[in-house]
Formats: structure tokens, C-alpha cells, sequence
């Protein structure tokens, strides 16, 4: 047809163009319409994301790739040149197919949600660039040019989550996102260094290509690059700032912190898979810190009452399922292909749920006037009723029942898992114990899912009063009736409903016949796999899995909805344990004292140092101003003075003139 | 140490230049107008020792007193002394008047230096219009005879030296540049002389040190600069340097030598002297006037044109004329 | 003859004397008298140049230096009445406003010295009165 490859810049382009229209016809001419530009920058990306991904799709090669012409050498400094030019496999397909789509539902729901804020343009041009950057980093054909992207994601959070940035808390919250990240990608840059410093290219093939022939001591640049992804995607040790980030709009933290940009990481790990199988234990560190990471996150989601925070653990949470899933991946026999495609499978029916999950969240949280603590509001389900039924497909899906995207793609993660631990010689006691704490945690995640959603929608109906006072669709004369009308806008409902469309069905499309599997086994990314991977069904764990899941469900159901007095009992039993998970186990306070505190001192010193710095440089700007003063006192207004000076001088370079020269 | 032995010879070096100076300092120190500490008869003493010093300076002896030495010997002293009246005056009416003695005594100046035109311009622009304004003005603004700000003079000390040290620099500048320059002619004689001697010893006898001879004339040429007499004047030094020095030079080329190098000299001495000007001044400032500074004469009148407008404009607002 | 260097001496001591004038007399009638004594100075420097070099050149200068005096007269009287005319007084040391900021203006040091009595005019006595009869006023 026509060349695929040159419309790759249209992906990142569109939303770029976009972005930089937004700002700058925003705040004086577009105003209150300024989310046209980003939302038909997205539409049009998404667009191109299915051109790519059917070429892709109905390409015969064995492993389709399309390179966009980019420029060849973006900088070279003596005979090294790094070329900026994008590169799109099934792989980068399917991410940026979810990127794009999600990124469009969002925007639309964003038009709805920041409809009455200031900075509207602001947001919208932010949004823009975010997408631009995600969907350049996904394109990226080196590793330089991902770690630019990288970076420009990471500013783009900075720049949402701080989108209020007149309150403390957010500006707070904005900078320890950074921060914190920024640790990750200190890592990352180390690792990216030696890897070039091994193999002398930054480009991802000749890379591969020279790791395998070469793969002794892979095992540093591999853990480095696993450090940038822990710091992108949030995990243990890392994982603090996501919480605090909910500090930001809704949408934004949907797009975000919950389907683009966290899943960053995963997505290196697995452009990098040929590397980490190469490196069995760093494949082994990758599945336990995610599956540690599982398990933290799920603990801490039991406890919480903010909706939005428990939301974010929950996207912690999978973060960690989906670095287990790709830490199951050994060399033998596709495993590795196997397990990585389930990751990022995991990825995209993730992006799908969770963004619908936070998008209502946000949908309740403006309908209630922006309270969104769950013990302020309950029994919102006939209040709300899109919202209502769209939640409980996105909770279905998180919670993995089956035939709801979360199981399918969950169940593949438990299932490569498994064969990790059956077939890894030296590991397979390991992933046996993950196995079990990814089991334990799949029944904790929909246990605290629900728990959230019985809350929530059942019980009496409590509506705090802030819901009156704000102006989102309701006639103010109209207090104490249910005939408000909360959910008002197209803009509200139509992504809402397009997205739980996709969470209830794209699990079974693409995962039932394992299509997705098998399209992304053509990635390039997967040099190494010999043999497509074989699937078969292992019942027993479906069945497992859906124990697990539905008794999760049925303990919240019970414990909420049926005994609500059981849930404050249990606490009273365990207060320790119950305080430890509602204070997120310490880790801030941890973190405060070994890490903040230190460095505030060690900054105070420097201060102190640098103001000494300070000071000489002042006392030599000093030394001109003393010097004017004294030279100052010649002008005294008088003309004889002046003439007294030129007498003098003259006088002066006669002299040298008469009696030094001859 | 070597800086005071450099002093040391600079004062020895210069003395009669540095001694008129310092009387003409103090002299006007002295003389100049303050309310306490003026002392006219002391300064006027020291004036008078330093005119007759600076007097001796130029005086040089061995030239015949023509009516011309007398006459520039008056006019300067006189211009000088009304100089002097013109800074010292309290009274500013007597200070316009002795600016029209020196205006008179530069008039007799420019007698002496064959330029009656512009005796006579200046006489008339100067003394007769000038003055004559600035003594309108000075009836305008100050009719009770001087002021406080006339009894006072800023900083007499300092203003004489710094000037008269500029005169010294110059002095010393015009001593170096112009010294006396009988050298040349003497040796030039000197050499007439030796060269009708009968033979070469007798020639070489008279002629003495013929080395410090030749010095000196090299001395006298490079003083002169590099015109082309003086090229040629140099050129016959070193060819009698040349056979001086050799042995068996014979009397005739000697004398050749000799009879080159006088004619040189003479050709350098008469460049010294002044050349004579036309003696229809006013037809040859006028003929230079309109064919070389045609310009310079149409700028000059545009000029005056601009500067009356520009004093019209100024100072004619009847307006603001307060009684 | 003169040697050059005589006149040159000439014109640099009436130069300087202009100079040391300028300098120090705080009235401004004098002060632009000394600068005219500066330029009969130079007048005098240029004639004898010509008279040494033998052309007329140096005559010319000289001519237009008195037409640049002359203008120069013209400006400055006007100038120095304008100034005059603001201040009451010739004084050249009312005018110090160009000074620095901040430096304290040069006043005398002493107190100024008692306005010498303007000389008394005659005072006539009305007419139709007998003037009074002191021996001093007999005399012419």
C-alpha cells in the first residue's frame, strides 16, 4: 500500500503538534476549547497506531519491523553517530495502540473533568506532549533516544502532578515523583553507558546480537537497566511515589500513573528480554522484587480509604504481576517469549481497566465535590449509574474473574510462573514461593477491589455535602433529591462506557486464542525464540485462580456489604498489623530518616559553604565600587578642577613625550 | 638610588630652566588675589627675577644686537607683564585693559615676524571689539567695581605650579630641540679654515681630533632630520670620515672632501634661517587666502553667520530682562 | 635674527600664563580674558612658524583662530549674561551642579569680606530748604 513506515512520525508528531498548538493558541484563543487540538491529535495517532499494527498484522516476514526515516545522525561526535529514527515491531504495535486509545478516551474525559479549572490549556498541552513522549519511547530505536523520552515522560508527570501547584501537597508530591524517579534513572543511564561501553552501539540489535555472542558479566548493565524500570514503574523500593502523585488531576493520574507511563518499564524490560534471558538471576531478582512488590502493594490497598490511593497500590500491585511475569522468562523453549508476551498482555488489558477504574473514580470524585475519602460517601449506585456499571467491570476485570480481560491475562502471568518454577534448574523453589504469593495476591486484589466497590456503591446512601455546593450539572434549588443528576455530560459517559466495553471483552479476543502471544512472539525483540511457544490450557489453574477470586470477592461482599461491623472488629484484633498497612508500612517515615534528613543537613552545609563562595565573589565586586568612591571625589562640578586635570595630564604625556623618548 | 642619581643629573642637567620656574611660582603665589596672604611686593621681586632669568635663557651672546632684538626683547616683556597684570588684577575693568596691552605688545610681535595684516587684524578685532564687549558686559553685571568672588583666587599655589611645570616640559622641550646652533657653523668654519692650509700635515694638525669633529657634525645632521640636505650632508661626512681615516690620502682629495662637506653645511645652515616672505602681505594672504583655504574661508563665514544666530538666540530674550 | 626658538618661548610662557589664569580667577569676564591670552599665545607660536618656513600659512591659521575668537567672544558674552542673569553674580563657583551626588559643594573658607561701601553719591537737598552747612560738604 503506501509506506507504513513514513506515517510512524505521525504517532509521536500528531499529539506533539497538537500539544504545541495548545499552548500556544490556548490561553487567548481556544480557551475553553483548547481540548480539540489533543484529543484529535490522539484520535489520529490511535488511527495510525491500527494502520501499523494490521501492516504489521498481515506482514509475512517472521519478524515484521518498519523503520521510519529519521535523521541518520542526529549527533555524532567523531566516528560515532546516533541516529534519531523510529522503529515500530508488533511489540511497539501493541503498546502504542494502547496508549493512543486509552490516551484518547482520557483526553475526552478529561474535557469533562477540568471543564471549570483554571490552566485548562495548560493541562491539555501537557497531556499532549506526555503522549508525544510515550509514543516516541515506545518508537525509539536506540537506547539514548528511549532515556530522551524517558525523561520527557518524567518531566510530564512532574508537570501534571504539580498541575496545582499553588498547594503544597501537590508541589510536594510532584517533586518526590521526580526525585524518586530521577534515583531510577540514574541506574538506568549506568546501565545503558556500560552496555555501550561493552558492545560500543546503542542501537537495540547490534546490541542483542553482540550480548549473545559476548554475555559474560550481562548481569550489571542488566540490573541497572531493572533499576530504571523500578524507578518508572513504581516498585519496591521505589514505589512511593505513586500514592502521592494521586495529588494530581484524575485523568492525568488514570493516563499516567495507572496505563502509560509506569508500564514504561515494563515495556524496557521486555525490549530487553533478549538481554535479561541471558542473565538467569537477574531474571530471578526482576520476579522477586515484583512479586515482593505484589504483595506490599496489596497489603497496604486493604487498609486504605481513599479511593484513589487504593487505586494506586492496585496499579502497584500489577506493576508487580507484570515484572513477575517477565522475570519468569528462562532461555528454554520460549518461556521466555511465552512469559513476556503474558506481561505485556497483563500491560495492555491493565491500561484498559485501570484507566476505566481511576476514570470513574474521578467521575465520583467530581460528582461528590471532590471528597473521595469512602467514609464519606456510600450507596452511590443508583446516584450514579454509568459510573456505577462501569466500575464494576473495570473491579471484575482487576479482580481476574473470568471471562473478564484481568483474568486471562493473569492467568497467563500465574501459568509462565509456574513453568518457571517447573523448569528452572537453580530458581524453581524460588518461583514456586512467587507462584504462591501471586495466588495469595490475586485473592487480596479482589478482595480489596470489591471491598472498594461495595463501599462505594451499596450500603445507605450518603452524599457529602460538598456535591451540592459544586457546579457539575444540578440545579441548586433542588437539595435532598435523588433526581440529581451527577452524571451529565457525554464526555463523562462515552469513554467510561467505551473502556469497560474493552475491559469485559479484549481479554477474551486476544487472549483466548493466544493471539496476542503470537503476535508478539514476531517482535524483534525476541531474536532468540527458535519455536513458537505451545499453549495449552492448565485447568487446574484456571480453577485456582477462580477460587482465589471469587473468594475474595465473597469476603468483601461478606465483610462489607453483609457484616459491615466485621471489618472494624478484625481491625481492633490486629491493631498493629492494621496501623502498619494504613500507614504504608513506614516506608515514608523510613525514608525520611535515612535518605531527606541526611541530605537537607548535607545541603545545609553546602549552603554554608557556597555563602562563603558567595562571599568572596561579592567582596571582589567590592573592590570597584570602594574604588569609584575614592575616585569620585574629582567630579565636583567645577570647570576649573576639570581644567586643572587636563593641564595636568597634559603636562604629564608631554613629559614622557619630550624627556623620555629621544 | 639610581632614581635620585637620575634627578640629580636632570636638575643639573636643566637647572636654568628650573630656576625661573620656580621664582615664576612663587612669584604669582605671591601676587595672585586672596583676602589674606597677598604680598605684591615680595611677588612682584620674584616676577622680576624670573622674567630676567627666562630673559638670559635666550639671550644668547656672540650675535649683534639689532633693532629687531631690542624690539622683540620689549614687546615679549612687556606682553609678559601684561599677562601677568591681566591674572593678578582684582579689578576686572583694570584686567580688560592690560588684556589690550599684551593684545598691543602681540600686535609689535607680529611686526617683527613680517605680518601687518594681522597686526592690524588683530589690533582691531581684539582690542577694538573684544574688549570693548567684554567691558559692555562686565558694566552690565558688575557696576560697583569687584567682588567677593574677584578677591579670591582657587588654588593659586597649585594652578602655578602645575602650570609652570608645563612650561618647564616645555621649555626643556624647546631647549632640546633648539639649542644653540652656532655648532654648526663653527665647525663648518672650522673646516674653511684647516683646508687652505698648505700640507697635509699641517691640514691634519689644524683640523685636531678629527673624530670629535666628524661626531659633531653627525651629531648636527641627525638632529635635523632626514631631508634630503641632510642626506646629502651626511653622505659628504662619511666620505670624509672615510679619507681621513684612510692613510694615503692625498692633500687634493682631502680638500675635496672638506669643500663638500662645507657647501653641505652651508646649504643646511641657510635651511635654519629664516626664509623671507613676501613683502605685499596682505596681497599674498590674500592670494593664499582664496586659492589654497577657499573652504576654510566659506566655512569660517558660515561659521560667524552661525554664531550670531546662535548669540541672538541665546541671549536675546527681552522678556525675561530683570532689573 | 631671532632664533625661532625665542618666539616659540614667548607663545608658551603668554600660553601658560593664560592658563594658570583660567584656573584660578573665579570670575568669569576673566576667566574667558585668560583664554583669549591662551590663543594670542598660540597666534604667536603659528606666525613665527611662518616666518621660519617662509609660506603664508601659518597667517591664514591665524586669521581664522581670530575669526573662531571672534565667535567665540560672541557666544560666550551671551552665555556668561544668561548665567548672570540667573544668579546675580559672575561667579563661576555658584555653578557646581554637575558635581557627584553626595560630595559636598566648595564654599570660601572665610567669611566673605564686607562689601566695600558703594562710594556715596551726592544727596541733593529739596528745593525751596536751605542745605545743611558742615565745612565738608563746602568744598568740590
Amino acid at each position: 500500500m503506501f509506506d507504513v513506515g513514513a506515517l510512524l512520525w505521525a504517532i509521536p508528531g500528531l499529539p506533539l503538534l497538537a500539544a504545541g498548538v495548545t499552548a500556544c493558541l490556548g490561553p487567548n484563543l481556544l480557551k475553553r476549547q483548547s481540548h480539540w487540538p489533543v484529543i484529535l491529535g490522539s484520535a489520529g495517532s490511535c488511527a495510525v497506531s491500527v494502520i501499523l499494527l494490521f501492516a504489521l498484522a498481515t506482514s509475512p516476514g517472521q519478524k515484521p519491523a518498519l523503520e521510519a526515516p529519521g535523521l541518520s545522525d542526529w549527533f555524532s561526535i567523531g566516528d560515532f553517530q546516533l541516529p534519531l529514527t523510529l522503529q515500530a515491531d508488533s511489540l511497539s504495535a501493541v503498546m502504542l495502540l494502547a496508549i493512543t486509545f486509552v490516551g484518547t478516551m482520557i483526553a475526552i474525559f478529561s474535557s469533562y473533568y477540568m471543564a471549570h479549572e483554571d490552566g485548562y490549556p495548560r493541562y491539555f498541552a501537557v497531556m499532549g506532549l506526555f503522549l508525544a513522549a510515550m509514543t516516541g519511547l515506545v518508537l525509539a530505536s536506540n537506547f539514548l533516544v528511549l532515556y530522551a523520552f524517558w525523561e520527557g515522560v518524567g518531566l510530564c508527570s512532574y508537570l501534571l502532578v504539580g498541575f496545582w501547584f499553588q498547594k503544597p501537597a501537590a508541589a510536594a508530591a510532584a517533586r518526590k515523583a521526580f526525585l524518586v524517579t530521577r534515583i531510577g534513572d540514574a541506574g538506568f543511564i549506568l546501565g545503558i553507558m556500560i552496555l555501550w561501553q561493552r558492545y560500543g552501539s546503542f542501537d537495540y540489535s547490534v546490541v542483542f546480537q553482540r550480548a549473545s555472542a559476548n554475555p559474560h558479566g550481562l548481569e550489571l548493565p542488566c540490573l541497572l537497566l531493572f533499576c530504571g524500570a523500578i524507578g518508572k514503574s513504581a516498585q519496591f523500593p521505589l514505589h512511593v511515589w505513586l500514592p502521592d502523585a494521586m495529588e494530581g488531576p484524575t485523568p492525568a493520574s488514570a493516563l499516567i500513573h495507572a496505563a502509560t507511563m509506569v508500564t514504561a518499564g515494563v515495556y524496557l524490560l521486555a525490549r530487553c528480554a533478549h538481554l535479561f534471558a541471558l542473565t538467569p538471576t537477574t531474571q530471578l531478582v526482576v520476579s522477586c522484587v515484583g512479586g515482593f512488590t505484589a504483595l506490599l502493594a496489596a497489603l497496604i490497598a486493604l487498609t486504605q480509604h481513599d479511593l484513589k490511593r487504593v487505586l494506586a497500590y492496585s496499579t502497584v500491585s500489577q506493576l508487580g504481576f507484570m515484572f513477575l511475569g517477565l522475570g519468569a522468562g528462562l532461555r528454554d523453549n520460549g518461556l521466555a517469549v511465552f512469559a513476556a508476551s503474558a506481561a505485556i498482555f497483563h500491560l495492555f488489558t491493565h491500561a484498559f481497566f485501570k484507566a476505566l477504574l481511576f476514570m470513574t473514580a474521578g467521575s465520583i470524585m467530581n460528582s461528590m465535590g471532590h471528597v473521595i475519602d469512602m467514609r464519606r460517601f456510600g450507596g452511590l449506585r443508583r446516584v450514579l449509574p454509568v459510573t456505577h456499571w462501569t466500575f464494576l467491570c473495570g473491579a471484575l476485570a482487576l479482580a481476574g474473574l473470568a471471562p473478564f480481560a484481568g483474568f486471562w491475562s493473569k492467568d497467563q502471568i500465574l501459568e509462565a510462573v509456574l513453568h518457571a518454577g517447573h523448569q528452572s534448574e537453580a530458581y524453581g523453589t524460588i518461583y514456586m514461593g512467587l507462584f504462591a504469593v501471586a495466588l495469595f495476591t490475586a485473592g487480596l486484589t479482589a478482595f480489596y477491589t470489591f471491598r472498594a466497590y461495595f463501599r462505594t456503591f451499596w450500603g445507605a446512601e450518603r452524599i457529602p455535602e460538598e456535591a451540592y455546593h459544586h457546579g457539575h450539572g444540578h440545579d441548586t434549588e433542588d437539595h435532598g433529591s435523588s433526581k440529581h443528576r451527577f452524571e451529565t455530560t457525554l464526555a463523562q459517559k462515552f469513554p467510561l462506557v467505551v473502556l469497560a466495553i474493552g475491559a469485559v471483552v479484549i481479554g477474551a479476543i486476544l487472549g483466548a486464542p493466544h493471539w496476542i502471544n503470537a503476535l508478539l512472539a514476531r517482535s524483534t525483540a525476541f531474536v532468540f525464540a527458535k519455536s513458537s511457544p505451545e499453549f495449552h490450557v492448565n485447568w487446574w489453574l484456571v480453577i485456582g485462580s477462580t477460587v482465589c477470586a471469587s473468594a475474595g470477592i465473597g469476603l468483601a461482599a461478606w465483610m462489607y456489604l453483609i457484616k459491615p461491623a466485621l471489618a472494624d472488629k478484625l481491625a481492633a484484633a490486629a491493631p498493629s498489623l492494621h496501623r502498619a498497612s494504613t500507614q504504608r508500612f513506614y516506608f515514608d517515615e523510613l525514608y525520611t530518616f535515612a535518605v531527606v534528613k541526611p541530605l537537607a543537613v548535607f545541603a545545609l552545609v553546602m549552603r554554608f559553604f557556597d555563602s562563603i563562595v558567595d562571599g568572596i565573589v561579592d567582596l571582589v565586586g567590592m573592590f570597584p565600587r570602594w574604588f569609584a568612591r575614592f575616585l569620585r571625589t574629582v567630579q565636583d562640578g567645577l570647570v576649573q578642577s576639570y581644567t586643572l586635570i587636563m593641564l595636568v595630564f597634559l603636562t604629564a604625556f608631554l613629559a614622557i613625550f619630550v624627556l623620555w623618548t629621544r | 638610588m639610581t632614581l635620585f642619581k637620575d634627578m640629580a643629573a636632570f636638575v643639573a642637567a636643566y637647572w636654568m630652566v628650573l630656576l625661573p620656574m620656580a621664582l615664576a611660582v612663587a612669584a604669582l603665589t605671591w601676587l595672585l588675589p586672596r583676602p589674606r596672604g597677598r604680598s605684591i611686593g615680595r611677588g612682584a621681586a620674584c616676577g622680576l627675577a624670573a622674567l630676567l632669568a627666562g630673559g638670559a635663557l635666550l639671550f644668547r651672546s656672540g650675535r649683534s644686537v639689532t633693532p629687531e632684538t631690542v624690539l622683540f626683547y620689549a614687546f615679549a616683556g612687556m606682553a609678559i607683564l601684561g599677562g601677568v597684570f591681566l591674572i593678578v588684577q582684582r579689578n576686572p575693568a583694570r584686567a580688560a585693559i592690560s588684556f589690550a596691552v599684551v593684545v598691543m605688545n602681540v600686535g609689535g610681535i607680529f611686526l617683527l615676524q613680517a605680518a601687518p595684516f594681522l597686526m592690524a587684524a588683530t589690533l582691531i578685532i581684539y582690542a577694538g571689539a573684544i574688549i570693548v564687549t567684554f567691558l559692555f558686559v562686565l558694566m552690565l553685571a558688575q557696576q560697583t567695581g569687584f567682588s567677593n568672588a574677584d578677591d579670591r583666587s582657587r588654588e593659586p599655589f597649585l594652578a602655578a605650579f602645575a602650570g609652570f611645570m608645563l612650561l618647564g616640559v616645555l621649555l626643556i622641550g624647546l631647549l632640546r630641540s633648539y639649542p644653540e646652533s652656532q655648532t654648526l657653523a663653527r665647525t663648518i668654519e672650522r673646516l674653511e679654515s684647516t683646508r687652505d692650509q698648505a700640507s697635509l700635515q699641517e691640514i691634519r694638525s689644524r683640523l685636531g681630533d678629527s673624530t670629535e669633529i666628524v661626531r659633531l657634525l653627525r651629531h648636527e645632521a641627525m638632529r635635523r632630520g632626514g631631508s634630503s640636505r641632510v642626506i646629502d650632508f651626511e653622505n659628504a661626512v662619511i666620505d670624509l670620515e672615510a679619507v681621513l681615516g684612510s692613510g694615503q690620502a692625498g692633500v687634493e682629495q682631502i680638500r675635496l672632501r672638506i669643500d663638500e662637506v662645507c657647501q653641505a653645511g652651508h646649504a643646511l645652515i641657510r635651511q635654519d634661517e629664516p626664509k623671507p616672505l613676501p613683502a605685499a602681505n596682505t596681497k599674498a594672504l590674500g592670494l593664499s587666502l582664496f586659492s589654497e583655504h577657499l573652504f576654510a574661508v566659506e566655512m569660517g563665514g558660515t561659521l560667524l553667520l552661525v554664531a550670531t544666530i546662535g548669540a541672538i538666540a541665546i541671549a536675546g530674550r527681552r522678556a525675561e530682562a530683570t532689573t | 635674527m631671532m632664533p625661532l626658538a625665542n618666539y616659540l618661548v614667548l607663545g608658551a610662557v603668554l600660553f601658560v600664563l593664560g592658563a594658570i589664569g583660567f584656573l584660578t580667577r573665579r570670575n568669569l569676564i576673566i576667566m574667558f580674558l585668560c583664554a583669549e591670552l591662551m590663543l594670542q599665545g598660540v597666534t604667536i607660536n603659528l606666525v613665527a612658524f611662518a616666518r621660519q618656513h617662509g609660506n603664508m600659512t601659518g597667517q591664514v591659521f591665524t586669521l581664522f583662530i581670530l575669526t573662531v575668537a571672534a565667535c567665540e567672544a560672541a557666544l560666550a558674552l551671551a552665555l556668561i549674561l544668561m548665567l548672570y542673569r540667573r544668579r546675580k553674580s559672575l561667579d563661576v563657583s555658584l555653578w557646581q551642579d554637575l558635581r557627584e551626588p553626595g560630595l559636598d559643594s566648595s564654599v570660601d573658607a572665610d567669611a566673605p569680606l564686607e562689601e566695600p561701601l558703594p562710594e556715596s553719591l551726592p544727596k541733593l537737598t529739596p528745593a525751596g530748604l536751605e542745605p545743611d552747612q558742615t565745612p565738608e560738604d563746602t568744598y568740590v
